[in-house]
């Protein structure tokens, strides 16, 4: 008897879990009900023919299948229409005139308020866990004694100032040792030191010795662009500055100027870098007009060839060119240190190169400007591409875009000459400018220079190509 | 093609480098580079026109040509 009793207790649980019943039952709290049903257990038939009419709507309102009326057969079944009936809060409302039925969570949250008072908190071994609340109060109270034993730090009141600001702040000696004494605040907080840098670097890099562009020109535009948020960039780009200083001649500082960069320049002198080196001497006693002979002069640089590995290992750029180990400009890294101020240094190239058509190269030979007219084609060819088709080119874009073309083939020409000599050729070859094009990442595994050149370059040119690279 | 009969002077292009590198050029080294030039004025073109575009000139100014030649520049460094 023991065990159809238990099944039936079950089965109309469940039935009580997903169907209605009467009404006159649900006002019965589950621990009341409980009970009652172990006394009067009710099998699954039986519940349905006792069932009212009107229950039976409900029932099949509820759930409109047939099928789902009758008990789940399996537990997953039942604990799904459970979750149903929870997660429809519609349900609720329809049958809103009616006490809400119970189901398993409501016995068990009843059972919970029954013992609720009467059960404790269940507590585990509290040794391990006061041991380290007690320490806690241990360091606490020695804190707090602390202050007597302070005491005696009054009488010494230097020691702690010092250790003090010695732990909150020690990345700051480090890079006072490489910087100037006085020139910390210069660098930092003027807005003239990050300005001056970008011209300075820009000439280092772009040796155009003819220019006579000042200085103050760009001070607004610099500005300007410091609005976009270059406040750390401004320290990042002192330090470079720094490391640019050990590399360059005092002249160009002059041209701002400035007589307190003469000082950091001897104080820069003890730059551990390798491209200072040879140029160590020169710079201390060198003016402002010595500047050009200085770059033209093979014989200052001669020395500086002797360590290639150093520059070649640093920038691919100077590999080749020797005279740009002492002129060394910024670092790969800098570009990406310094977006914003980057635009800016090139500002003062715009108007002075008019002054002397034939400029000399690095190398002491007259370069030849490309023509005007063949920079204008081009140029306005891609921008019609890029934008509406009635884009047209002022003379001062086209002055800007020459300038820029003209640095592009500088610093080509000196990546060809460096992949050249690397290769150990005397002349720079169709490889060469195929390794800068793939470099460049124009060429890759499904760019080819053939297609590159079909489609920009005319044919009999692309034939001239393909006859001196056979593919 | 009949339509550019000129596309570029190989001559100046070729004194050009030659006197950046202090090496010669060999015969048609000048043509790849001169496509390589062409792939630069594209993208400083391109560059420009967003510039410009973006500060609301109707025309490619000369002042977003050189604030964007540095970073093209960069782009184009072997």
């Amino acid at each position: 008897m023991a065990t159809p009793k238990a099944r039936d207790r079950r089965s109309t649980a469940n039935l009580n879990i997903e169907s209605n019943t009467p009404s006159g039952e649900t006002t019965l709290t589950g621990l009341q009900r409980l009970p009652s049903h172990t006394r009067y257990p009710l099998t699954p038939s039986r519940l349905i023919t006792t069932l009212t009419p009107s229950a039976q709507r409900s029932v099949s309102r509820f759930t409109p299948r047939a099928k789902a009326s009758a008990a789940p057969s399996t537990p997953y079944g039942l604990r799904a229409r459970q979750q149903r009936a929870a997660n429809t809060p519609g349900r609720d409302r329809r049958r809103s005139g009616r006490i809400q039925r119970e189901t398993t969570f409501d016995i068990l949250r009843n059972l919970g308020r029954k013992l609720a008072p009467v059960s404790k908190p269940i507590e585990s071994s509290p040794q391990e866990v006061v041991q380290p609340v007690e320490e806690e109060i241990d360091e606490i109270e020695e804190l707090d004694n602390e202050p007597e034993l302070e005491r005696p730090r009054l009488s010494l009141p230097l020691q702690g100032s010092m250790e003090a600001s010695e732990e909150g702040s020690p990345d700051i000696p480090p890079p006072r040792l490489s910087i100037a004494f006085d020139e910390e605040d210069l660098t930092y907080q003027s807005v003239e030191f990050p300005r001056r840098d970008l011209a300075i670097r820009d000439k280092q890099r772009l040796s155009i010795i003819d220019r006579g562009a000042r200085m103050s020109e760009d001070f607004g535009d610099t500005r300007l662009e410091s609005d976009e948020g270059i406040e750390e960039d401004t320290g990042i780009v002192g330090e470079d500055g720094f490391v640019d200083d050990t590399m360059m001649s005092g002249g160009d500082f002059d041209r701002g100027g400035e007589t307190e960069d003469l000082g950091r320049f001897h104080i820069e002198m003890n730059f551990p870098s390798p491209n200072a080196i040879p140029l160590d001497d020169e710079p201390l006693d060198d003016d402002i007009g010595d500047m050009d002979g200085f770059r033209l002069s093979p014989g200052d640089i001669q020395p500086v060839p002797g360590t290639p590995s150093d520059g070649g290992a640093g920038d691919d750029n100077d590999a080749g060119a020797g005279l740009e180990y002492g002129l060394n400009f910024a670092p790969a890294a800098s570009p990406s240190i310094s977006p914003g101020l980057v635009g800016g240094g090139l500002r003062d190239e715009g108007l002075p190169t008019t002054g002397k058509q034939k400029r000399l190269s690095r190398h002491g030979i007259p370069v030849p400007n490309l023509p005007a007219g063949v920079v204008k084609k081009l140029a306005s060819q891609f921008a019609r591409n890029g934008s509406n088709s009635n884009t047209k080119i002022s003379k001062a874009t086209l002055a800007a875009i020459e300038q820029a073309s003209s640095w592009y083939f500088e610093q080509v020409s000196q990546d060809l000459a460096a992949y050249s000599k690397h290769a150990g050729r005397k002349t720079i070859d169709e490889s060469d400018v195929v390794t800068l094009l793939k470099r460049q990442r124009h060429i890759n595994s499904s760019t080819t220079v053939f297609s590159l050149a079909q489609k920009h370059l005319p044919k009999e040119l692309q034939q001239g190509m393909r006859l001196a690279m056979p593919p | 093609m009949v339509a550019t009969q000129k596309l570029y002077p190989r001559g100046t292009v070729k004194r050009i480098v030659k006197a950046h590198s202090n090496r010669s050029v060999s015969k048609n080294a000048d043509i790849l580079i001169f496509l390589d030039y062409m792939l630069f004025m594209q993208e400083l073109m391109r560059e420009a026109s967003i510039r410009s575009r973006k500060s609301g000139e109707k025309n490619i100014s000369a002042n977003s040509v050189r604030k964007v030649t540095e970073k093209t520049l960069r782009k184009f460094q072997g």
